[in-house]
């Protein structure tokens, strides 16, 4: 478990991290999004102990040496081979000596265990990254952008590795990859210059933050429809999404399931489809983080 | 793989063992050399049609020799080994690595510090032993006993050199700053020295001790004021280094 109470860094007057209040339930996978410059690295550094919070207080359920924290770029010094790191890095976790080869295994560096770590791609590095990370079975786990210089097969490796570590450990990544966070999260956090400002579990942020939004199929002509439905104050926006389809947002579901049909009707139009759209972490996410 | 055997692969795989052993080791058989054909180099370079009388070379000239050269570029190697292993934190996501994993900078700093320093004190007392051993073959023997006081205290101007590494590094972070500020502090402790007489007590002091002893012009009992300084600040800037490491932020 873990928990921040008005955590706050700060450099100068700018605030990195400014008054998060943070809540990882224990064993949970947490998910913490936001565009560049949000705070996230920051947060992650100080609940690893890398920096100190200028205030602000963190209740942390795990001992120093059960914390493993995985940068966003590993690096390592490039004349150990793959092996030696993450035998270092069990050695000094205190982990079994035989948890190595089968965390290089599951991390799918097993033919390069051997090679100088000089000669790693990034991927191949970030692959090996995760191998230290795991390897000492640590209660808390701090991943940035676990899957970010990925190939499509390494992303879904490092996924259901994440996955399978829910109820064992407590994970808390970052990610700019808001499907990966939909995917293996419990709870999501959303910051946005230093500040939390979403925080609970995905289907509240889906639910609850973004305007409802119908897609609607017509025959053409498709241009009088969009400029009848702009009169109604009622719709806040309307947007071709496709040569015959609308993307309509309206300010509540009460709004559009009493007047939406009436008012495609007064258009003209001709509707060949009709429903709600589903509402992606993407979607909520921008209309979160966009001024 | 330990912290220990992590610095003992850094020190073979890196090549800087070859660096070390191979500056002071050259310097060691080189020095005895220069100093014993030293009429013959310098008639076989020319000098203009002048003739330059050397007084005959005695084994003191041989230690001298290699200690003037060994401590100038060989302390600069050294220095640069050193800056190299103690600065943990200068690629961040290595530093990352260990500050996650290890409970204290002191045991990070230790292992570094310690394998460095062998080395370096390794190299320096191999090209000593290669000095004495041919100044013996081309110019006779100096005495043993003022030999092995000069290995000892250049030892400890070695051992405080890494300290102060450390403690620079610790304060920079970065290895190319740690190697200028260091060759800058350690130039400046021998323009100390001819200041005043203070610079009997400085560290610089007992860099020329090799030297210095077998002529006869010092006994060993003229350096211990500056070796009991140099530990005590050895001891201080190791401390340092731990405690600045320590407060950095990464």
């Amino acid at each position: 478990m873990v928990r921040t109470t008005g955590l706050t860094k700060r450099y100068g007057a700018a605030a990195a991290v400014d008054g998060v209040n943070l809540m990882v339930p224990a064993g949970s996978v947490y998910g913490l999004v936001g565009p560049n410059g949000a705070g996230k690295t920051s947060l992650l550094a100080l609940l690893a102990g890398l920096r100190r919070p200028t205030s602000g207080s963190m209740i942390i359920d795990a001992g120093p040496g059960e914390i493993a924290v995985l940068p966003d770029t590993p690096r390592f010094d490039p004349w150990l081979t793959g092996r030696e790191v993450v035998s270092l890095a069990q050695q000094l976790s205190g982990a079994a000596p035989d948890s190595v080869d089968r965390v290089i295994s599951e991390a799918g560096i097993a033919e390069a265990a051997g090679r100088a770590v000089g000669g790693y791609s990034r991927g191949m590095l970030q692959r090996l990254g995760v191998a230290c990370t795991v390897v000492g079975a640590p209660k808390l786990l701090l991943l940035d952008e676990p899957a970010s210089a990925l190939d499509p097969l390494g992303r879904r490796e490092v996924l259901n590795l994440v996955a399978r570590l829910r109820g064992v450990a407590t994970v808390l990544f970052s990610s700019h990859l808001l499907a990966d966070v939909q995917e293996v999260c419990d709870t999501v956090g959303v910051m946005k210059g230093g500040r939390m400002i979403f925080q609970g579990p995905i289907d509240r942020l889906l639910v609850g933050s973004a305007l409802p939004r119908y897609v609607v199929r017509c025959r053409p002509p498709i241009e009088p429809v969009i400029a009848g439905l702009r009169l109604q104050e009622w719709i806040a926006g309307v947007e071709r999404s496709g040569p015959d389809e609308l993307s309509i947002t309206v300010r509540s579901l009460a709004d559009a399931e009493l007047r939406l049909m009436a008012a495609l009707a007064g258009t003209g139009a001709r509707v060949v489809s009709f429903g709600p759209e589903e509402v992606s972490l993407e979607r909520a996410f921008l209309e979160l983080t966009q001024p | 793989m330990s912290l220990w055997r992590l610095e003992w692969l850094r020190l073979l795989r890196t090549k800087r063992w070859v660096a070390l052993l191979g500056v002071y080791i050259f310097f060691g058989f080189l020095g005895p050399l220069t100093a014993r054909y030293l009429s013959e180099i310098v008639s076989f370079a020319g000098a203009g049609g002048a003739t330059i009388n050397f007084p005959p070379p005695v084994p003191a000239d041989g230690m001298a020799q290699y200690v003037s050269n060994a401590l100038q570029l060989g302390t600069l190697v050294s220095v640069v080994v050193a800056a190299g292993a103690v600065g943990f934190d200068a690629v961040p996501e290595m530093g990352v690595f260990l500050r996650t994993r290890v409970p204290g900078t002191l045991r990070i700093l230790l292992p570094r510090m310690v394998v460095v320093c062998g080395a370096i004190v390794f190299a320096f007392v191999a090209g000593s032993l290669a000095a004495w051993y041919e100044t013996w073959a081309l110019l006779g023997s100096p005495g043993a006993r003022a030999v092995l006081a000069g290995i000892g205290f250049g030892s400890i101007f070695l051992v405080f050199v890494v300290a102060l590494v450390g403690a620079v590094s610790a304060r920079l972070n970065s290895v190319l700053g740690t190697v200028m500020v260091s060759i800058v502090i350690l130039l400046l402790m021998p323009v100390v020295s001819v200041a005043g007489a203070a610079g009997r007590w400085l560290p610089s002091h007992l860099a020329g001790a090799l030297g210095e002893l077998p002529a006869g012009g010092a006994r060993p009992s003229d350096y211990l004021g500056a070796a009991v300084v140099t530990l005590v600040a050895t001891v201080c800037l190791t401390w340092l280094a731990v405690v600045m490491a320590a407060r950095r932020e990464l």
